[in-house]
């Protein structure tokens, strides 16, 4: 018998419903013709919905013949610097296991698909939740023996096979087991069904792990792509003017931003958009702290996003393009040749109705119709049918009110917010030396979004903000203040109902705003209890 | 079901000689088919499900044995079934998920412990504890202990669990004694071989019937006075007996080391993570020859005196592997050791976790503290050299990783017929304000997770209903009881329903109607749809089915709303009325919607067959326009789904990541109807592709097309 000889200890990481579990079988089955003493364990449970799981396999690299009658006693759950390969069918659960213990440099050959599945808690966050996949990928690299990281998933995808075939194949094809690739095959074509298919990325899965295309992982990928929107390009004498006045390191924002604007309104408003950025980037042209222009980038990308707030007009425009009908087909992988009708989930209300109108008429519609109770009340839901010929006149017809949008009610609050905000931002910029605090204030246009309520909410939480730390005379300091608006600013993307805002301005002692009062509905007695009492 | 076990079902049938491969628990099915099972009873729940489940779908197969299977409608009804082998030679086995499936079961276990069994009795129990486990942590040894019942433990090898099964039902019909089979959860899962043998026809079945009912013998029947006589033959009579038979089948194994001077005694079901941790630490090989004396308990319930004290006898020290709490074996063979005066010094929880999963990782750790006292002379420090590796890539991780890593709890599927009456909660609670909630056991308590995370208290299976009776009257609004159609048979009806309207409860019940028991693997219920595969697509085969509507009219039952629940505004409505009439009984909401996992099962093979056929097929898709969405994610808020996920936006100028709707869409339209009833925003649209589209479909689509495309911007 071989000196030193160990069980090869493979763990799988994989969420419910990902086919770890055939996975397992296929090296069990491939294990078992090979004639290898082979064991697998799993703990499936409530987790084959959608939960992280693992299953277990210890595989003794000895045939009967060399073992001699013995056989080997294998554990039913894997011990931290003990595994021999780690497959990952996800870049966040690879990191679990890291996390773990069980890849090590010693012993490790960690195998991992890059791309994310993000989980509830990622997906939740007002603003951008998202776990930082490099510092996995990062961390891939420093602890294993060998990484391999490659979007397995997108292997698989693009033969029509799930991931589990992908991994097997990088499995076999990482040259960890003693089963040759034949082995490996004949263990999924003995499965029977889809075993071609699974065949195809067990294939691109063998190639990726035996170095064909690059081990190292590129930027990772993400759940799915996404097509780019169509805006027209930027006018040439708005063009000129951008390249001659504002510095080289943020034409290419400002361009994307004037280019937005211009596709909401006209040129004219993207004129108006130049006009406001010119101040802001002259003060910090004139500091000159800094070669990277963030204050007049930032405030140009927020402010580019605001003066294009999403109205109706703006919402039927962006819904009845073609190039959105093109985006469409392709989401829903429509064939040429398939019609596709395209539904519309819209619920305008009083409010949208009141945005459109000029400011004296929209006041007083919903002064009364908040008297009665009425302003969320009277929100119709549509389906609109936006590829039939009347859905899209309606659509288009909204689209043409554009012109009217500058008399409105919403255009008038929206650009009053803005000045302010753009006011609070040049001050800022002009009295400190450094530009940390007009910049804090800069990024707090990214509260600004959402329709309804949530963009309600978030307007409430950008004044909240502006109130009592960028306006009032808390916190003279500029240093100090920079840190508060900051952190007051990411306490309001912490939570939705306000909690995490309250909480950064008390520590500056700001008293909180009243709790919406919780409403309590009584009930009427029953008859029973009338008769007790 | 929502897995077939055509493979499976084959394997059962092997023969003498051939060698079975599978999963442990289908072992143990098929080991009762070699001890001549007459029935086989249970509820399932991992992980035992796939015993009964593969026994239900193999009828034709135990028909022709003679074997009688039942899907037992709760674990009470299965332990009942265990009546059977009181009067008759019939070998019997039931099987469910523990601690909480035993818990259901006392009732009757107490009675047959207590009458003593003629046929083999065994109780397959799944050890629901440690990772993967899904119930309240708690040991079934205690309800062994308590009934005099015996336990067994068997290493974790399919050879020997099988062994142990066959000489199981022997033990039982040495003692009179119903048995219990304990096995953990990654015993039920392990996949291994063993040498199968033939399959026996039971003594008495289907296909051999008796003749005539048992004579009338009041020592069977557990009622004063036979009970008195009954619990002094437990200690008097039966003990004695299968202390005696496990020595002599010597069911325990003893493996001799060369370290005379120590010993460990371990539950059977821990060796294998024994001797890897005894490998770790350098004293012992792949194939469990261990330094150190091991006593490997297969039977942990009862203990026979004689084997522990002479494999105590004459060493300096022992240790006791024991996993879960209280310490019921070190305490046994503590009193076994003072009692014959041995001088052994006993060591186990002392040294080892109190609670918690027994690990090849948390067995290292004690061994070694035991072997610093009573071995100092063994060369452990492998077992050092291995832990600080460990530590240290856990360490290295935690720096390089810098933050804590967002857990993954599992969650409602795709498209999940459940979700929506959840966001239709979030809904009405902003109205009216929080209410107390009973949530119960099922698919539905994933919504105590994020993003609902909705539910006060679980009381066990069926008893959300009856959880709220004590706290509903002192509650100025309403409180709401949820359960499922899986819950509402296991127990949730005469616990929480019937008692409810025999006090005149007025609380709100909401359950869901999906049509199976869906946690467990979508097993079929009394309710469960007889749906044939042709019902069109559209529809939720459960809306037909009326039993729990009756069965609650019956119950007296006035105010019953039957609500879809992919309508979330009309479930909110109703869920506020619900809070709010006037009517003072129990106003019960039943939510309509087909279990969406099987619900493609069954629709898949259809579509698939139409679409091959050439016949017209709509298939629908929700997304999210990226252009629109701002990235505030209340619609994710409010739903969960994992097919509504997140992308980065096309649009450079926007930082945040946007909705997304991916592939796995089955176009259930709650993404939709979530943002109607919540007024969240327009991103989202409803994409109804037409395949294989016929004259009419082509002519609009043209005429549309032209339509469109002369007025279309870019």
């Amino acid at each position: 018998m071989k000196l030193n000889q160990r069980p090869i200890t493979i763990l799988i990481a994989a969420l419910g419903g990902e086919g770890g579990g055939v996975l397992a079988d296929w090296i069990i089955t491939a294990a078992t013709a090979e004639g290898y003493p082979v064991q697998s364990t799993s703990i499936p449970g409530v987790a084959q919905r959608t939960g992280a799981t693992t299953y277990y396999i210890e595989l003794y690299p000895l045939r009967a013949a060399e073992l001699q009658g013995r056989r080997p006693v294998m554990p039913l759950a894997p011990s931290p610097a003990d595994i021999d390969v780690m497959l990952a069918s996800e870049l966040l659960e690879a990191g679990r296991a890291l996390l773990n213990g069980y890849v090590t440099p010693a012993r490790t050959t960690l195998i991992a698909s890059t791309h994310r599945i993000y989980t509830v808690d990622e997906k939740i966050a007002l603003g951008d939740g998202r776990y930082d996949s490099e510092r996995i990928l990062a961390a891939a690299q420093a602890l294993a023996k060998r990484a391999i990281l490659t979007d397995f998933h997108k292997l698989a995808a693009n033969t029509g096979a799930m991931i589990n075939a992908a991994l097997f194949g990088a499995l076999a094809g990482s040259g960890t087991l003693p089963l040759p690739r034949a082995a490996c095959e004949d263990a999924i074509r003995s499965a029977g069904k889809g075993a071609e298919t699974s065949l195809r990325g067990f294939a691109l899965g063998y190639a990726a792990a035996a170095g064909e295309p690059p081990e190292v992982a590129t930027a990772p990928a993400q759940d799915s792509e996404t097509l780019a929107p169509s805006t027209r390009p930027l006018a040439p004498s708005l063009q000129q003017r951008l390249r001659q006045s504002f510095p080289a390191q943020v034409q290419e924002m400002l361009e994307r931003g004037a280019a937005r604007v211009a596709d909401f309104q006209d040129e004219n408003y993207a004129a108006l958009y130049l006009d406001r950025l010119a101040p802001i980037a002259k003060l910090e042209q004139a500091q000159a702290a800094t070669e990277e222009y963030e204050l007049t980038r930032e405030t140009a990308r927020f402010l580019a996003l605001w003066m294009s707030y999403e109205d109706v007009i703006r919402v039927a425009d962006l819904k009845s393009r073609r190039s959105r009908f093109e985006r469409v087909r392709t989401e829903v992988q429509a064939k040429p040749g398939e019609p596709v009708r395209i539904i519309e989930y819209l619920k305008p209300g009083v409010e949208e109705m009141a945005a459109l109108l000029p400011p004296g008429l929209s006041r007083r519609l919903v002064a009364w119709t908040e008297k009665r109770g009425l302003t969320h009340k009277l929100n119709v839901g549509l389906h609109v049918n936006s590829s039939s010929i009347t859905g899209f006149s309606m659509l288009r017809l909204l689209a043409a009110l554009r012109p009217l949008r500058r008399r409105s009610a919403r255009y008038a609050e929206e650009q009053a917010l803005i000045e302010r905000w753009l006011a609070a931002i040049a001050a800022a910029a002009a009295t400190s030396a450094d530009s940390e605090l007009a910049l804090e204030i800069a990024l707090c246009g990214r509260l600004i979004k959402g329709y309804g309520d949530t963009n309600r909410r978030a307007k409430a939480n950008f004044l909240r903000i502006f109130d009592t730390l960028v306006e009032s005379g808390k916190l003279s300091d500029t240093k100090q203040r920079a840190q508060a608006v900051r952190a007051a600013r990411l306490g309001a993307l912490a939570d939705p109902e306000g909690r995490g805002l309250e909480a950064t301005l008390a520590t500056h002692g700001i008293a909180p705003l009243p709790q919406r009062p919780e409403i309590v509905q009584f009930m009427r007695r029953t008859g029973a209890q009338k008769k007790a009492a | 079901m929502e897995r077939q076990f055509n493979a499976e079902i084959e394997s059962l049938k092997l023969g003498a000689g051939e060698t079975f491969h599978g999963e442990g628990i289908l072992a143990v099915t098929k080991a009762l088919l070699q001890s001549g099972v007459s029935y086989v009873g249970g509820y399932q729940g991992a992980p035992v499900s796939h015993l009964l489940d593969v026994m239900v779908q193999a009828r034709d197969y135990m028909d022709e044995l003679g074997v009688h299977v039942e899907a037992c409608t709760n674990e009470a009804s299965a332990a009942a079934m265990l009546g059977a082998s009181i009067n008759y030679p019939a070998r019997g086995a039931v099987t469910w998920k523990s601690i909480v499936g035993t818990n259901v079961a006392s009732d009757a276990l107490t009675h047959v412990a207590s009458a003593g069994v003629l046929g083999g009795a065994l109780i397959v129990v799944g050890e629901d504890y440690g990772e993967g486990a899904s119930v309240a942590q708690e040991r079934t040894h205690a309800v062994a202990l308590k009934s005099s019942m015996w336990m067994l433990d068997p290493r974790p090898n399919l050879a020997t669990i099988v062994n142990l099964v066959e000489r199981g039902f022997e033990l039982s019909e040495a003692s009179n004694t119903p048995v219990f089979m304990d096995l953990r959860i990654r015993a039920c899962h392990v996949h291994g071989s063993f040498v199968a043998g033939p399959n026996r026809a039971p003594a008495v079945s289907t296909r051999k019937l008796l003749a005539e009912a048992a004579v009338f013998d009041y020592e069977h029947i557990p009622h004063p006075p036979a009970t008195y006589r009954q619990e002094k033959l437990k200690m008097g009579v039966r003990l004695p007996a299968a202390r005696k038979f496990i020595r002599e089948h010597k069911l325990n194994e003893q493996f001799a080391g060369t370290e005379h001077g120590v010993g460990i005694v371990c539950q059977g079901g821990l060796y294998n993570n024994l001797l890897r941790a005894l490998k770790l630490v350098g004293l012992a090989d792949d194939f469990g020859a261990s330094r150190i004396p091991i006593l490997a308990l297969n039977v942990v319930y009862p203990l026979v005196p004689e084997e522990i004290n002479e494999f105590c006898s004459g060493k300096a020290a022992v240790l006791v592997v024991e996993e879960g709490q209280p310490e019921f074996i070190e305490q046994d063979i503590a009193t076994t050791l003072r009692r014959a005066d041995i001088q052994t010094k006993l060591h186990g929880k002392d040294l080892l976790l109190m609670a918690g999963e027994y690990t090849a990782e948390v067995i290292v750790h004690g061994l070694a503290r035991f072997l610093a006292a009573h071995a100092a002379h063994l060369d452990i420090s492998a077992g050092a050299r291995w832990g600080e590796a460990a530590d240290a890539a856990r360490t290295r991780a935690a720096e390089l990783l810098g933050a804590p890593l967002p857990p993954r709890p599992p969650n409602f599927c795709v498209g999940c017929p459940e979700r929506p009456v959840f966001a239709a909660i979030k809904l009405v609670e902003r109205d009216i304000g929080k209410r107390h909630i009973s949530a119960d056991i099922g698919c539905h308590s994933f919504a105590t997770f994020a993003p609902f995370s909705l539910g006060n208290s679980i009381l066990g299976y069926g008893m959300s209903l009856a959880s709220s009776a004590g706290v509903a009257p002192m509650l100025a609004g309403r409180s709401l009881a949820i359960m499922g159609d899986g819950g509402f048979w296991h127990n949730g009806f005469l616990s929480g329903v019937a008692s409810n309207q025999l006090n005149g409860g007025d609380k709100v019940l909401l359950i869901m109607k999906n049509g199976y028991t869906s946690a467990t693997g979508t097993q079929d219920l009394v309710s469960s749809p007889g749906g044939s595969e042709e019902l069109a697509q559209e529809l939720s085969p459960v809306r037909a089915e009326h039993t729990i509507e009756n069965t609650l009219r019956g119950a007296g039952v006035k105010w019953l709303r039957n609500v879809y629940t992919y309508r979330v505004a009309d479930m909110a409505k109703t869920l506020r009325e619900a809070f709010t009439t006037d009517d003072a009984g129990l106003k019960v909401i039943i939510a309509e919607g087909e279990c969406q996992l099987e619900r493609q099962r069954r629709i898949r093979p259809v579509l698939a067959r139409l679409l091959k056929s050439g016949e017209r097929v709509v298939r629908t898709r929700f997304g999210v326009d990226d252009a629109t969405c701002s990235g505030d994610h209340s619609c994710i808020r409010l739903s969960g789904c994992p097919s509504l996920t997140l992308a980065p936006s096309s649009d450079p100028l926007k930082v945040d990541p946007v909705a997304h709707v991916n592939h796995s869409c089955v176009g259930c339209g709650l993404c939709g109807e979530v943002a109607h009833a919540a007024i969240l925003c327009p991103s989202f649209y409803r994409a109804e592709v037409v395949q294989n589209p016929g004259v009419w479909d082509r002519v609009l689509a043209r005429l549309r097309a032209g339509f469109i495309g002369w007025l279309q911007p870019a």
